[in-house]
């Protein structure tokens, strides 16, 4: 490898860091700025706008409502979108490609459109707008995005382990479960991720399709209304840090559970 | 009173409307629904934090608040529930009324069950836009109007007796407005009825009139920096100074000027319009009796209307709510009459007409 | 059927193997299991049926129902349906768009700023994915990658606020160039197409920068190794064989973007310009302003979806191409 190449390419691997994380130091910092309006210059600072966030239970539980739909619509999306990249994978039948086109189809939708289809959608099946309704909109969107990443990874699975398996006797199922899942993993972890990451940042679905809780986008979206003041930058540094630390536990906890 | 320190805003309107809810206890006796829930649709604070509580404790009526954030979402929400919509109380504003009215989602409001009716401003209560196929359909509590803002550091007042200072070469690039409502501003400062009701009987007139007013903002695009839509662009533009002048919600504007910010607004020579937020009743609400319980307690009291007029920018259209107010929210929310004399309500009769012809103008404004 | 065929797939450690096989060993036995299994994967065919069937009803249902719906509404005069209004199927929501220049041009304005946007996007994260996936060690990987999602975590609305106050005209940037004496007055980077880039650049970059980390991934070493044996320099490495290998991941990296580029709504309307209208924008305004035009916001909805759809698929059989006649 070139030297010059890869100090080179790790420069604009940080320049790119750098880029994406301006704005966030930018957003941690006018959380400090005692005004109602964040920008600059900053005159002032307070940290009331970061106290008042743990003081604030409509905050908090918007926090706590917003993570809990992450979780759930990120479960039902693993779980059906592994099972159609398993379906589609390496298989050819009859309706393949139109399968394949419709599971992608959500995540080529405009927003604002989806969000509208699903509403409508959701009255004709009868369903009753509120968390249920939220967490489906949303798992819906998302499996497209499980199986493309699943898939990829799929591709890569050495065929023989799979016919070894078989030609040993283990059923489809068994297979799957001892074989495929394991390889699975570091895919369907990627995803979930993505899949939290994307629910719980959706504000368009979760408007159309909530009821009187708000998630936290629909919360500071009607916040807005009155400004993008400090204490909106606090919320979500603050809601920043929570999700980053579940994150960590998280991981550490799935560690532990693998050593085991 | 422990939990209302969150916010500096929100201590100050919370504990002005406490004090309010507790000073007048006088809806309590009218309250015959006791027990069950009410469900509102409104903006942020338009519902004073302390006065719900105080609601709630008194009547048992638990009060369920969905914040939205504009009037086109509302109409398509309830749209999409109707005819069994789960909300009782939304906030539209008067000149929106129509569209709503058409598709059979508002009830007409019965006002003889509103004792405190008569504690609005008439010139709200009882103003043009108000009655419509001769029913009353919502009770006005705060007002708005289209304003001119100013940076005082950038623009001094003698420039700003004229809507023109928006389109002239020396703000060039540092200007900012909302298209839509600014047509109708400019219908109006050409000497025209920006309401277009007096064109009813005349459509091609009014396509006339539309298109002389796109071809003015055509001709005036490549001196605007921003076309915006929301409260928020307008404050962030005036604070990072993108602009130094623009057309404004006196709402936006005054939140500015009461948190310091060398801002202004006025109200030009050639006038402008203005608008109110009403609460209304839903058609086939499901809590109906609830929801006149709640509008008459929170039309009992100017505190409330202070209260909401604190934490919204807007200005309150209930009598004396001014009294409540410190000498830079008052300053903030009024104007002089000479102001004042010019303003004229946004009107819903001939929307369907104008907006037939405007949204497509505002369309062509932006492709240009 | 026995607990040591079971055994015997896996190729882990001893103890575990021993907790596996009597687990494995007792569900592949248990009666019930067994006789389910048998049933279910009594012929290939049997057993497609079954794999296939939950997918099957979960897009009809969940994935084109709503758009049906859409296109529905679309075709309709009216909609919602007012009370003592007829509704009746038209095709006029689509001829209003071919009807109407006005319309035309944030249109063509979304496709062509979408290309462009993607193929900054491209540019801009290809670099970084290849120092990811070549340059990072193994373990690290997973690291960089979630210090690049970090800030994906804060939503869009609070972010591209953070973008304004990084860019306007009292921003950090004009203050830290004003500081250093490289200028008197700020440059206006506000509410132009480099405002939208930004943004949108960095609502893209993540799209792109996971399809191909992952081509990039999968590269084996060694092929750039046995290039540069022959003698090749970097320059031709990267031409002959990376990014020749890597065309999937740049194609669907791609495919994704541009279409979602297409959609996006909040970005463009808070960042951009008066001059920079995207036809988002342009389908929101039947259902926010004027309220009561979703027919037509549907339809115009349909054709920049069908347009994309196109555009894409074209671009794919082109990259598809380019991928056999380098393989040749």
């Amino acid at each position: 490898m070139n030297r010059g190449n890869r100090i080179l390419l790790s420069c604009i691997y940080w320049a790119f860091v750098l880029y994406v994380f301006v704005p966030l130091m930018l957003m941690v910092v006018m959380g400090f700025k005692d005004s109602k309006f964040i920008g600059f210059p900053i005159r002032s600072w307070t940290l009331e706008w970061y106290t008042g966030v743990f003081a604030d239970t409509e905050v908090l539980s918007a926090f706590g409502y917003s993570t809990s739909i992450a979780v759930l619509s990120t479960i039902i999306s693993i779980v059906v979108g592994t099972w159609i990249a398993i379906l589609l994978e390496g298989r050819k039948f009859v309706g393949r490609n139109t399968i394949y086109a419709l599971t992608i189809l959500p995540a080529l939708i405009p927003g604002i459109i989806s969000a509208i289809a699903f509403r409508i959608y959701a009255r004709w099946l009868g369903i009753e707008p509120g968390m249920g309704a939220i967490v489906w909109s949303h798992a819906v969107h998302n499996v497209p995005f499980v199986v493309l990443v699943v898939m990829a990874r799929l591709s890569t699975l050495p065929k023989t382990q799979l016919e070894a398996a078989r030609d040993l006797g283990a059923d489809p199922f068994i297979t799957f479960l001892r074989i495929t899942l394991p390889y699975l993993v570091p895919a369907i972890l990627g995803a979930s991720i993505f899949c939290l990451l994307l629910s719980f940042d959706d504000f368009v679905r979760s408007f159309f399709l909530g009821g009187y809780e708000p998630t936290l986008p629909v919360l500071i979206f009607a916040k807005l209304k009155s400004g993008m003041s400090p204490e909106i930058n606090a919320i979500a540094t603050v809601a920043l840090l929570l999700t980053g630390a579940i994150g960590i536990w998280a991981e550490r906890f799935t560690r532990r559970l693998n050593k085991d | 009173m422990t939990k209302l320190t969150f916010s500096r805003r929100r201590f100050l309107g919370t504990a002005a409307a406490g004090t309010a809810a507790l000073a007048s206890p006088a809806y309590l006796r009218s309250a015959h629904a006791a027990g069950g829930e009410v469900n509102i649709w409104t903006y942020n604070d338009f519902v004073p934090e302390a006065f719900k509580k105080q609601f709630e404790a008194e009547t048992g009526i638990k009060v369920n608040v969905r914040l939205v954030d504009d009037q086109g979402k509302q109409f398509n929400l309830l749209a999409a529930e109707a005819p069994n919509p789960t909300v009782d109380i939304m906030t539209v504003a008067g000149h929106r009324f129509l569209q709503f009215i058409d598709n059979d989602l508002l009830a007409p409001l019965d006002t003889d069950r509103l004792s405190n009716w008569g504690k609005i401003n008439p010139t709200f209560s009882e103003s043009d836009w108000s009655t419509i196929n001769g029913h009353k359909w919502g009770a006005p509590i705060l007002s708005g109007m289209e304003v001119l803002a100013y940076n005082t550091e950038l623009v001094s007042p003698e420039e700003v007796k004229s809507w023109d200072v928006l389109f002239s070469e020396k703000y060039k690039g540092q200007t900012a407005y909302i298209l839509q409502d600014m047509m109708s501003i400019i219908m109006l400062k050409m000497g025209y009825d920006g309401n277009m009701v007096a064109y009813l009987d005349d459509p091609a007139k009014a396509e006339a009139i539309v298109e002389e007013a796109k071809q003015y903002l055509i001709d005036k695009k490549p001196l605007v920096r921003k076309y915006y839509d929301g409260g928020a662009e307008v404050q962030q533009m005036f604070v990072n100074q993108d602009i130094a002048l623009g057309h404004s919600w006196n709402g936006p504007a005054a939140a500015l000027i009461n948190d310091g910010f060398p801002l202004a607004m006025t109200i030009p020579q050639e006038g402008s319009y203005g608008f109110v937020y009403t609460y209304n009743i839903a058609n086939n609400a499901p809590n109906a009796d609830n929801a006149y319980t709640f509008l008459n307690a929170i039309l009992a009291s100017p505190e409330i209307g202070a209260a909401m007029t604190k934490a919204s920018g807007f200005i309150s259209t209930y009598k004396d709510a001014s009294n409540y107010l410190t000498d830079l929210e008052k300053k903030s929310t009024s104007f002089t009459d000479e102001e004042m004399s010019t303003l004229k309500f946004f009107r819903a009769e001939a929307n369907e007409m104008k907006y037939g012809f405007v949204d497509p103008a505002v369309e062509a404004i932006k492709a240009a | 059927m026995s607990d040591d065929l079971a055994q015997r797939t896996h190729t882990g450690q001893k103890r575990k193997e021993k907790t596996d096989l009597t687990f494995w060993g007792r569900l592949s036995n248990w009666g019930p299991y067994h006789l389910m299994m048998g049933a279910v994967t009594a012929s290939p065919r049997r057993q497609f049926v079954v794999l296939a069937i939950f997918p099957l009803v979960w897009v009809l249902f969940q994935n084109l129902g709503p758009m049906l719906q859409m296109l529905r509404v679309s075709l309709t005069d009216a909609y919602p349906v007012a009370p003592g209004v007829e509704q009746h199927f038209t095709l006029e929501n689509y001829t209003r768009f071919f009807g109407d220049q006005i319309f035309w041009q944030p249109f063509f304005r979304t496709l062509v700023f979408s290309a462009v946007f993607t193929f900054c996007t491209l540019i801009i994260t290809y670099p970084v994915a290849y120092f990811l996936a070549r340059h990072v060690s193994r373990r690290n990987q997973m690291l960089f990658l979630l210090l690049l999602l970090i800030p994906f975590w804060v939503g869009e609305i609070v972010r591209t606020y953070a973008i304004m106050i990084l860019l306007g005209n009292t921003g950090a940037v004009n203050q830290l160039l004003k500081w250093l004496g490289f200028i008197d007055r700020p440059i206006p980077f506000m509410y132009t197409s480099f405002s939208m880039g930004v943004g949108i650049v960095y609502l893209t970059a993540l799209y792109m920068l996971l399809p191909l980390y992952s081509a990039l991934e999968k590269l084996p070493k060694s092929f750039n190794e046995a290039a540069a044996d022959l003698g090749a320099s970097a320059w031709t490495r990267f031409r002959r064989v990376t990014l020749p290998l890597t065309l999937e991941g740049i194609s669907s990296g791609c495919t994704l973007v541009f279409l979602i580029s297409t959609g996006f709504y909040a970005t463009p309307v808070l960042l951009g310009g008066p001059s920079t209208t995207v036809f988002a924008e342009t389908i929101a305004g039947f259902f926010h302003v004027a309220g009561d035009e979703w027919p037509t916001g549907a339809a115009f909805a349909t054709i920049m979806f069908a347009a994309a759809l196109i555009l894409t698929g074209t671009f794919q059989k082109f990259m598809n191409a380019l991928r056999k006649g380098d393989t040749k």
